[in-house]
């Protein structure tokens, strides 16, 4: 007789079920050993039961005590779909299977907190954009293998030609003062992921994918730091003219970048001010405490404690004090030598915030990172990963359509993110968010499901915000950190962006551009017509 | 010879017509064209002479596409200047345009000869090719080409003589030879930038000889021969061929590992705050990086018989000796901590150790009390030492008893003073017969005297006596239990009789009085034993009355109920009167006389000024009242004599403590085993006919929190992590192996006794610290 209560958890309760199947079990327990959420353990099973095997009722008994792999009922163990189990099952024996009818949003008595990205406006909008317009008849498309194209996008502020300061002297054109700095990079972003969210090997990862790309493959891509600061060796390497160092409202880093300022070889790529994220806009970055390790903590300055940066930086007070104030100091610390850029969360209000950028008289904004609700994040509130936030395909055309108005596109880059390559592609989506107006992309998820992230946005893992990330990318555990392989991460991403590559050229050339096409909407159509009314692209079907 | 002129009258001829006349003129047997065209396209070709004569074209002010799809013995000279195309696929003839041409020159031509005298446009010699069955085609260009020439070459020789070329930078133009596959490009001259697959060499013997046989005929066509001496400096030469398919290797790039390794900064970008080595883990590890480790916790928590017997005695441990046949041992090791084992736990206690026993939750209890009766007549020696301490116990009951056996058996002289003229307090006193049988209860107490303890009977103990046996002993317990009836100030109280006075007057042999009709207040196990003393006693009916249900036990009632007697509940009692019993509502029960059996409070006019709460001790947390004197059992808080008895254990092993002039600490409690790390699955239910005698339970018992030997671990471990080991003294233990464990937890997952337990991997991994400690 077993006692159960209906108000128990019981596993069907769960978002993941183990499917097990004690025939194929070896029993060698690499399951048990491997999961780090401690969703499955060994249990014994009975069999208690009465048989008859003569020509008439003669009972046998049978007990039969069988050790086998159970699922735990407990919400804070909860499988997260990981299939760790599965990968290394000898025996095909486990694996978990998403449960439809889980009440998991029931179970918790407080918010849910994960990591990922939003799991419920996963819909997309680059999908349902198509490269319509090639070019045959009408003009030359381009070889995309044989041919060679300008791939290269601005970062910084780039001034209309009027106002440069240029007077002609002895036949030749002189500059009369400095303009601002422009650096001419990658359409790819590696985006803002932190020491603390990434483990040091995924951190490492990523950056050492983007140095290799510039070193050896000549693809100028730029990582931003995230807002957790910067190792120092790498701050005192050439290497840091490669990476974007991100400022959030936390500052956290700062300590260490500025002491290391006199040992710099080189100038940072730029740096970007983090005012907000499309993971969980309105919310600052999160980290818990179970991932402030020991170097987490000497990097950031701060103790063992979970780390919430302010929703907002603590000395700006509006738009133009955040123009005016925390642009001037950063382009003052860098000697007005490297483009300063700032990223908000997409929002009803980006175009304008876009507007006052490109009235900045200083000209000190060098570019406006826009980030989507698609965004991901190592840790947030569920709600507000799923419930808040903007798309970023239209704000992106929005801002760019504003400053066409002024005649002032191109001055102020815009960069976009948040999903992209979350379908798989991230190439069509640059292509076409360029096309709609970007100068850029940006983008974070990807990169780490390169490196082994087995995360998705249907509710598989997502638990980068527990420290108990199984592929050792999203945890400080040595234990689990171990478990990456930096040089194969690495080596992942260096491959996809160089396929990225080859894959933009692939869209660049029906087209007929050699360099971005920034703004060319007419190379895209959408079959469906709100999008096409929205963004102002043909509609068609 | 066939002299056209297209224009007449101001009238242009068309293409097609001109196109139309020259073909119905070769087929009329014309070998020879002077045309002078006005931009006529695709003059030239594909034509054939139906006798295979050489058809020969002049021509002035040709449109595109002179020379188009030309065939062999086809040949064009062009004066002056003409625009794109010229030799447009052209597959065999020899097509000289004496001034410069449009864009496209050559495009596709594989065969035949196309000199141009002057400049050539862009994308000059595009996908020129060569096809195997016939000779290759040629291009010869005096000057330069426009950019992205020789793009997608696939055969043939282009000739580039770079003259008149000082002010281009490149006489390829910009991205030459993009795509080239096949076929070679000679140049004289500047050229700029080519591709990573296109190799730039000097010429070889070949190419010398090619260019020599034809740069005359170059020359000549183009009417240049006096730049025969300038061209012909052949180390101002060089030529343009692509990798073949077999000299292309893909481009290597250095591996991830290597670029770390040679480029990357050195030891990583961490290296001052993190220790790491790149060494890649399985998911699966052994010792040190596993995540989980597995403890063989034997005995580190309580078994739950142990745990709810406020004596705390770990029957789980006696099953264990019996499974291993020590008998002995296993009836010996419950006296360790009562001395009581056939009165109390086997006859009087309630067994809270069989409540919580595992074992009813699979079919039923261990029968722990019927355990207990096994060791009443077991003898037990003397002990061996002695401490040279006297201890003086004031209470014979349970408790003093329990604290005398326990410091006896540790060494001490021990004196038990009471008050009664037998020992045995409540045991002795109170307790019916009927339901304690006496010649058990002897035995056990004559057990206790046997060790060596006193008994000093018929003494009371006053301040004068207290303060005697305080001076006289080393350590002094007050024990004397509860032996006032406790009542409300009810009206008509005068007329109540105690119980406690009623059950011990008849355990002294006396006849107390008794009335007909009887009222008991107080449901409890005393209330009870005093309503069915009352019965025996010759009362007609008894009512026994309670404020709340009675709290006595079922067996209690039932007995009770068989003499007849009834409960009433609730009552709340409001007055007492010679005729019967009111309630605060005015109820009435007829009553000629009522027992009172709510409980006792201690008597404790002996002792001086002590720390209380109302009527009962408050003893410090060394369980001391006075520097030396110590409390324990119902003179602290009323209870079961089971409560007593462990208060009096736990208060014993204190003052041997104190004796001993050790630091005094209460023995730390163990925890519960958690009933989800024990494997019950294993336990077959069983049918209550088939239940064995007691000393046969250690084959029911799950053996809650100690390891039973089962060695289900050893035999199921994957690793074999696991070892058993025999100590001298015949025990045993497991070990786990953490250079063989993966911290699976099969072990803590089948072990059926709990013992197994899996906790997180405790030894840290210095991999990152806050600062470069190098």
């Amino acid at each position: 007789m077993e006692a159960m209560k209906v108000q128990d958890l019981a596993i069907n309760d769960l978002p993941w079920k183990i499917e097990y199947n004690a025939e194929r079990c070896t029993m060698c327990g690499s399951c048990v050993a491997s999961c780090t959420f401690k969703a499955i353990k060994v249990e014994v099973q009975r069999k208690s039961i009465t048989l008859s095997e003569a020509n008439q009722p003669e009972p046998i008994h049978r007990q039969l005590a069988l050790p086998v792999i159970k699922q735990v009922a407990d919400i804070n163990c909860a499988c997260r779909g990981c299939g760790m189990c599965e990968r290394v099952c000898p025996n095909n024996a486990i694996r978990a299977v998403r449960n439809p009818d889980n009440r998991r949003n029931l179970l918790f008595n407080r918010p849910i907190k994960r990591g990922g990205r939003t799991n419920l406006n996963a819909q997309r909008t680059l999908d349902k954009i198509i490269v319509g317009r090639i070019s045959q008849m009408t003009d030359p498309s381009l070889d995309s293998i044989r041919h060679t194209f300008d791939i290269r996008s601005p970062l910084g502020r780039v001034l209309s030609p009027k106002e440069l300061p240029m007077i002609m002297e002895g036949g030749k054109l002189v500059m009369t003062k400095t303009t601002p700095p422009v650096r001419w990079i990658y359409p790819l972003i590696f985006s803002d992921m932190s020491i603390g969210a990434l483990s040091t090997r995924a951190w490492e990862a990523v950056a050492m994918a983007a140095a290799y790309l510039n070193e050896k493959c000549g693809l100028p891509v730029r990582m931003s730091s995230g807002e957790g600061g910067m190792p120092v060796k790498l701050l005192e390497s050439e290497y840091l003219k490669y990476f974007i160092i991100q400022i959030a409202s936390g500052h956290f880093g700062w300590n260490r970048i500025i002491k290391a300022m006199p040992r710099m070889k080189v100038d940072p790529a730029g740096v970007l001010i983090k005012i907000g994220q499309g993971a969980k806009p309105g919310d600052g970055g999160l980290l818990q405490a179970e991932k402030v390790a020991p170097h987490v903590q000497a990097i950031r300055g701060v103790p063992k404690a979970t780390l919430s940066s302010p929703p907002n930086h603590q000395g700006l007070y509006s738009i133009e004090e955040s123009v005016q104030k925390m642009h001037l100091s950063l382009n003052a610390a860098f000697g007005f030598r490297v483009p300063v850029a700032i990223k908000c969360a997409a929002s009803s209000t980006s175009v304008s915030v876009y507007n006052n950028l490109l009235r900045d008289p200083y000209k000190i904004c060098g570019g406006f990172f826009i980030d989507g609700i698609q965004g991901g994040t190592g840790a947030a509130n569920e709600i507000s990963l799923d419930h808040t936030g903007h798309p970023v395909v239209s704000k992106i055309r929005d801002c760019y359509l504003a400053a066409i108005e002024q005649g002032a596109q191109g001055q102020i880059p815009l960069y976009g993110g948040g999903g992209i390559g979350m379908t798989g592609n991230a190439a069509a989506d640059a292509f076409k968010m360029i096309c709609l107006g970007a100068n850029g992309v940006f983008c974070g998820k990807i990169l780490i499901q390169l490196l082994g992230c087995v995360g998705n946005e249907q509710g598989r893992c997502n638990a980068c915000n527990t420290g108990k990330c199984p592929t050792g990318i999203c945890t400080q555990n040595p234990r689990l950190v171990k478990r990456l392989d930096v040089d194969k991460g690495a080596q992942k991403i260096v491959d996809y962006v160089l396929a990225f590559d080859a894959e933009l050229r692939k869209l660049m050339a029906p087209i007929g551009n050699s360099s971005l096409p920034v703004g060319r909407s007419d190379a895209l159509v959408s079959t469906d017509k709100a999008i096409a009314d929205k963004l102002g692209i043909q509609y068609v079907c | 010879m066939l002299k056209i002129t297209t224009i007449k009258n101001n009238e242009r001829m068309s293409t097609q017509d001109l196109l139309l006349m020259i073909e119905a003129a070769v087929k009329a047997g014309e070998t020879d064209f002077e045309i002078a065209a006005s931009g006529q396209h695709d003059i030239g070709g594909p034509l054939w002479h139906p006798e295979g004569k050489t058809l020969n074209f002049h021509v002035t002010n040709a449109g595109q596409r002179v020379g188009s799809m030309c065939l062999p013995n086809t040949e064009i000279i062009v004066e002056g200047s003409t625009s794109a195309d010229v030799g447009w696929l052209n597959s065999g003839g020899i097509i000289t345009v004496k001034g410069d041409v449009g864009d496209t020159a050559g495009h596709c031509s594989s065969g035949g000869k196309i000199y141009i005298g002057g400049r050539a446009g862009t994308r000059t010699g595009s996908l020129m090719k060569h096809d195997p069955l016939y000779e290759e085609p040629e291009l010869w260009v005096l000057k330069n080409v426009g950019s992205f020439s020789f793009e997608f070459m696939g055969g043939g020789r282009a000739v580039v003589c770079g003259v008149d070329c000082e002010n281009f930078s490149s006489v390829l133009g910009e991205r030459a030879c993009v795509g080239m596959v096949g076929g070679v490009v000679y140049v004289r001259g500047k050229i700029s930038d080519y591709p990573d697959d296109i190799l730039c060499l000097e010429l070889d013997s070949d190419d010398v000889a090619f260019l020599k046989s034809g740069m005359n005929h170059f020359l000549n066509a183009v009417e240049k021969s006096e730049l025969i001496a300038e061209l012909s400096d052949w180390r101002e030469w060089k030529k343009l061929r692509p990798l073949t398919f077999e000299e292309k290797k893909p481009q290597v790039l250095p591996d991830l590992a290597a670029f770390r390794k040679n480029d990357w900064v050195k030891g990583g970008i961490f290296s001052d705050v993190a220790d790491d080595d790149f060494t890649v883990l399985n998911t699966v590890n052994r010792g040190l990086y596993r995540l989980r480790v597995p403890t063989w916790d034997n005995a580190k928590f309580s078994a739950p018989c142990q745990f709810f017997c406020p004596t705390g005695i770990p029957t789980q441990k006696r099953l264990a000796l019996l499974r291993q046949g020590k008998i002995e041992e296993a009836l010996k090791l419950v006296l360790k901590y009562t001395p009581f084992p056939g009165s109390v736990c086997g006859t009087l206690c309630p067994n809270p150790c069989m409540e919580g026993c595992t074992r009813s939750t699979i079919d039923e209890a261990i029968k722990i009390d019927e355990l207990g009766l096994q060791s009443a007549y077991v003898e037990v020696d003397p002990p061996k030492i002695s401490s040279g301490k006297q201890v003086g116990i004031i209470g014979g009951g349970v408790a003093g008893l329990s604290a005398a056996w326990q410091l006896r058996l540790l060494g001490h002289s021990v004196t038990v003073y009471d008050d009664a003229n037998q020992i045995g307090g409540k045991l002795a006193q109170v307790i019916p017969h009927s339901r304690m049988p006496q010649e058990l209860l002897q035995t056990e107490l004559n057990r206790i005297e046997k060790i060596g303890v006193k008994f000093v009977t018929g003494c009371k103990v006053d301040a004068a006596k207290f303060n005697q046996i305080c001076d006289t002993n080393d350590a002094v317990l007050v024990a004397v239990g509860g032996h006032k009836a406790r009542y409300f100030n009810w009206e008509g109280a005068e007329l109540l009789t105690h119980g406690i006075e009623f059950l011990k007057a008849i355990n002294r042999g006396e006849k107390p009085h008794v009335g007909k009709k009887v009222v008991v207040i107080g449901g409890g196990n005393s209330g009870m034993d005093v309503a069915t003393s009352a019965y025996e006693q010759g009362a007609e009916s008894v009512v026994v009355v309670d404020v709340v249900k009675p709290a006595a036990f079922a067996k209690e009632i039932r007995r009770l109920e068989d003499f007849g007697g009834k409960i009433v509940w609730p009552f709340v009692t409001k007055k007492i009167t010679a005729d019967g019993i009111f309630s605060d509502d005015d109820r009435f029960i007829a009553a000629d006389q009522v027992i009172v059996s709510i409980g006792e409070a201690p008597v404790l006019d002996f002792l001086p000024e002590v720390k209380k709460f109302r009527d009962w001790l408050v003893p410090d947390v060394e369980k001391k009242i006075l520097p030396k004197v110590f409390a324990a059992g119902d003179v602290i808080k009323p209870g079961r004599l089971t409560d007593a008895i462990g208060d009096a254990r736990l208060t014993a092993l204190m003052m041997n403590q104190f004796l001993r002039g050790e630091k005094i600490s209460p023995l730390p409690a163990k925890k519960i085993i958690p009933a989800e790390n024990l494997s019950k699955k294993f336990f077959e239910k069983c049918h209550h006919c088939d239940l064995p005698d007691p000393m046969h339970e250690h084959l029911r018992c799950v053996s809650c929190g100690t390891c039973r030997d089962c060695k289900m671990c050893l035999n199921s471990c994957p690793e074999k992590a696991i070892s058993r080991i025999e100590l001298s003294d015949g025990s045993w233990q497991y070990i786990s192996d953490e250079s063989k464990c993966i911290g699976c937890g099969i072990c803590a997952g089948v072990c059926p006794c709990g013992v197994w337990n899996m906790s997180d991997n405790p030894k840290e991994i210095s991999m990152y610290r806050l600062y470069n400690a190098g």
